[in-house]
């Protein structure tokens, strides 16, 4: 283990197979910048062009639900094209993936700006900036791995802020652009705004890793796990059309406990995730609150979630729970589902603030640890394609929740069933978590005690050998001299 | 030993099929109802039986012993008679009468049967045919007069209706006003009042429409008073913006009874604030003028700024006299948005190119500071690991 970071402070050896030191400082912090940015932009431009959907909906004299495909589609996309985003992060590295991302989403907004029909902005925002905007998470996500270690959960909750400062930012510009260019004007503009992804795309400088000698140096058995096993190794026990699909994408995470454990529970908990937001403003006037209150509550949540995730990234970095930070998810979780089997119970307006607060922060934890937990469980290394497989998988609970919950809202006229559902779902995952991690880390300490003995013996056997070859070596030199 | 034991099979399995016979019994009986003249009067009949029944209306006019018994067919009483019947699984049917008249009073019944010998003329109709019986009580209109017959006065700002039932044969229970449909709250009493009154405060198209006073008799009877005033025309959005060369929509709706029968678009003219263009639906393809009742679109196609900026009239006239509004339409020019989505772009590309420039100035320290470390590190390690574990043993 590194002399520099202290031990407690560190999660379990088995991740931290990068292969060489994070900087963990430096240029990483214009790094955690250029992925707040390209996160920001990521999670927040989908749900804030929202506000041109009534003026389209007249101008192509289209129904609503045609005109909410755009969004959906454009999320859909985004989390499918998770994998393909890994496949190129793995190859070529994150900055470039960012860089074409950006000018994805660009063009398709430009394009989009002089669509004549609906099908155009399906096409042209849904698809391609669904794409480009895949093409700015993963990485995003991916090189803060690659640039810290001992900071990470700070890194990551910082990069995570990016989504409710930009979502706070984005609607009142969508406002602005939209009153005085209207809706074509607005796109164009925003296809301009979003090219400021590939800004913070240059901002990723790769690392540059000089790995030949380290790694020849320990390319014997010995997989005490603090160096790096390389993915070449790993390929070379499977066959044929794995070991080409492990080229570019690994799939043999999925044999990986700890990614099916963190998979499962986040499956779970995405069903009830995203709906009370979308329904908090609903719910809000349902009561009989007027829409500037009810707007107030939202903007209520996005502030506490904003300083929700550096905070949480803060305290999970401190050396009580790091090592444990998967509890600290689960946690969260829990908490989250325990906020919404909550909230139909508080009553009036101060209850729903009140709701709104906790709900922030709640919100907020989770989104921060999301991928640092992850991080956690694979390690940087194999980061990229597990966030690819994440994503895709994700994408069904995400895209069905809240469609699933305004069914519960419609078939029974009241919000709180939704609700209990959403909180049951998220406790659901919660507990599951917990319980699984509580076994994973037990079975982990195991094998790391596993690990340091077989290291002592076969480290032993190294010391023979390389006292024998210093001894020969010396000798041939005595000979020589 | 075997045949006859796949023949009780079949037997038993053919009898299983076959239904039982069952005598005709009424699952559905014709109800009473009191009707007034010129109103519809519907029976309905069902039967079930197997064989399947079949189902006839008699007419029974007078009181017994000397009563006329009239079978009703369909077509009957100047085809005013209408009879429905379908016989699947089992025997309905519906007896409509249209238009009636006070000689529709009288008994109506729906018989049935499902005896092969029904229809033999030795034996009385009552020993093979099921009877049920309803009566249908036809009444005069009721003469309600109504004051006043029609409120169409723009002058009037308030009015107060009147209904009056003259026709003494009703017993009334109670009584209810109706605006356009729905009861208006509080107007409901179970006071037998034959002379009942409604106030409306202040005529406006709010409070247009359709007024109906509704008497609580057997069966209820009503009058209606119109409400009119001239059209409520609103505009959307007053102020409108659009793009060079792209299409303007510009819509109105109007509230109000009755609604507009006709939608006028004008423009007006700059210079003389008098003067009304109007504008003609398919004029050399720049405008569409697509009219409801209640709303009216102008689609203003192929802008140009010059002369497509103004204001617009929409004016929506009834039998009463007619509103409007006025909208203002913006025409942006195309490049507007252009000029900041350029800025951006080249605050795009100076910031890349900054980037890239500190980038490549600092490369060549920041490879000595990063390979240095990294081989010493691993070094170091290496070392380390080797020391710990020989110090271990």
């Amino acid at each position: 283990m590194q002399k520099r970071g202290t031990k407690a402070n560190m999660p379990p050896p088995a991740t931290t197979n990068l292969g060489y030191t994070p900087p963990d400082g430096g240029w990483g912090w214009a790094v955690v910048f250029g992925s707040f940015i390209s996160i920001g932009f990521s999670y927040a431009f989908p749900k804030s062009l929202t506000i041109y959907f009534k003026e389209i909906q007249e101008y192509f004299s289209i129904s609503y639900s045609q005109i909410a495909w755009v969004s959906s589609i454009m999320l859909a996309t985004m989390y499918a094209g998770g994998p393909v985003s890994s496949i190129l992060v793995n190859r070529y590295g994150s900055r470039p993936v960012v860089i074409v991302g950006g000018l994805m989403v660009g063009v398709a907004m430009v394009t989009a700006s002089f669509g004549t029909t609906i099908l155009h902005l399906y096409l042209c925002v849904g698809v391609i900036g669904g794409f480009g905007l895949a093409f700015n998470l993963q990485p995003a996500l991916t090189i803060i791995g690659k640039y810290f270690l001992v900071k990470r959960p700070i890194a990551n909750g910082l990069a995570m802020a990016g989504s409710p400062v930009f979502l706070s930012t984005l609607a009142p510009l969508n406002q602005f652009l939209f009153d005085h260019f209207g809706w074509r004007g607005s796109f164009l503009t925003l296809g301009g705004v979003m090219l400021n992804c590939c800004v913070a795309g240059s901002l990723m400088r790769p690392i540059e890793i000089k790995m030949k000698l380290p790694v020849s140096k320990t390319t014997d058995e010995n997989n005490a796990g603090e160096l790096d096993v390389t993915p070449q190794t790993a390929e070379s026990k499977q066959s044929g059309c794995a070991a080409k699909i492990n080229q570019f994408i690994d799939v043999s995470l999925f044999k990986h406990r700890g990614f099916l454990i963190y998979l499962v529970g986040n499956v779970l908990m995405f069903f009830g995730f995203f709906a009370p937001v979308v329904f908090l403003a609903p719910y809000a006037k349902h009561q009989g609150i007027d829409e500037y209150s009810a707007a107030f509550l939202l903007s209520i949540f996005a502030l506490v979630d904003m300083f929700a995730r550096p905070g949480t990234g803060l305290v999970a970095n401190t050396r009580w729970i790091r090592p444990k930070i998967q509890y600290f998810f689960s946690f969260a979780v829990t908490y989250n589902g325990l906020c919404h089997v909550m909230c139909p119970l508080l009553p009036g307006y101060s209850g729903l603030v009140v709701y709104a607060v906790f709900f922030g922060l709640a919100f907020g934890m989770v989104c921060a640890l999301l991928f640092e937990t992850l991080m956690d469980l694979v390690g940087a290394q194999r980061f990229s394609s597990a966030v690819g497989l994440a994503t895709i998988i994700e994408c069904g609970p995400v895209l069905l929740g809240p469609p699933i919950s305004g069914l519960l809202v419609d078939i029974f006229m009241d919000y709180k069933y939704m609700y209990f559902a959403c909180g049951v779902m998220m406790l659901a995952g919660g507990i599951f978590l917990f319980i699984m991690n509580y076994y994973n880390y037990r079975w982990l300490e195991k094998e790391q005690t596993q690990r340091k003995v077989e290291g002592l013996e076969i480290g032993l056997a190294n010391e023979e050998d390389k006292d024998n070859e210093e001894e020969i070596k010396l000798s041939t030199e005595e000979e020589e001299k | 030993m075997r045949r006859k034991l796949l023949g009780v099979i079949l037997a038993v399995c053919i009898g299983w099929f076959r239904a039982e016979a069952l005598t005709a019994g009424f699952i559905k009986s014709p109800l009473s109802q009191m009707k007034l003249i010129e109103d519809n009067a519907e029976l309905d009949c069902e039967v079930i039986g197997n064989p399947i029944p079949e189902v006839q209306w008699w007419f029974i006019e007078g009181e017994e012993p000397i009563e006329t018994v009239t079978q009703l067919f369909d077509g009957a009483r100047e085809d005013r008679v209408h009879i429905n019947a379908t016989y699947i699984n089992h025997a309905t049917s519906t007896l409509v009468l249209t238009n009636l008249t006070l000689n529709d009073t009288g008994v109506y019944e729906c018989r049935a049967s499902n005896d092969p010998d029904r229809n033999d003329l030795r034996t009385p109709p009552k020993v093979k045919w099921i009877r049920s019986q309803a009566n249908v009580i036809v009444f005069e209109h009721a003469a309600i007069t109504t004051r006043p017959e029609m409120v169409s006065d723009q002058n009037q700002t308030a009015a107060t209706l009147t209904c009056n039932l003259t026709n003494t044969d009703f017993t009334i229970k109670g009584y209810y006003w109706t605006h356009n449909g729905k009861i208006i709250d509080k107007s409901k009493s179970s006071v037998g009042k034959a002379y009942i009154e409604h106030e409306i405060a202040k005529i406006d198209y709010h409070s247009s429409g359709l007024y109906s006073c509704v008497f609580q008799t057997e069966p209820e009877v009503n009058a209606t008073i119109e409400v009119k005033v001239t059209p409520h025309v609103v505009a959307y959005k007053h102020s409108e913006n659009a793009n060079e060369k792209d299409k303007a929509v510009l819509i109105c709706v109007s509230h109000g009874y009755p609604l507009p029968t006709d939608w006028e678009w004008y423009k007006l003219s700059e210079t003389d604030a008098a003067k009304k263009i109007p504008i003609v639906n398919g004029t050399d393809d720049k405008y569409e003028i697509k009219n409801t009742p209640n709303k009216t679109t102008l689609y203003v196609k192929n802008l140009e700024i010059d002369k497509d900026m103004g204001i617009y009239l929409c004016m929506g006239t009834n039998d009463i006299g007619s509103g409007d509004d006025k909208i203002q339409l913006r025409v942006r020019s195309q490049l507007a948005a252009l000029w900041p989505f350029l800025g951006i772009v080249a605050e795009v590309i100076i910031l890349i190119t900054v980037i890239f420039i500190y980038e490549k100035r600092r490369k060549p320290d920041e490879i000595n500071d990063g390979a240095a470390p990294l081989k010493s590190n691993a070094a170091t390690n290496h070392k380390d690991k080797n020391v710990r574990q020989r110090n271990s043993n």
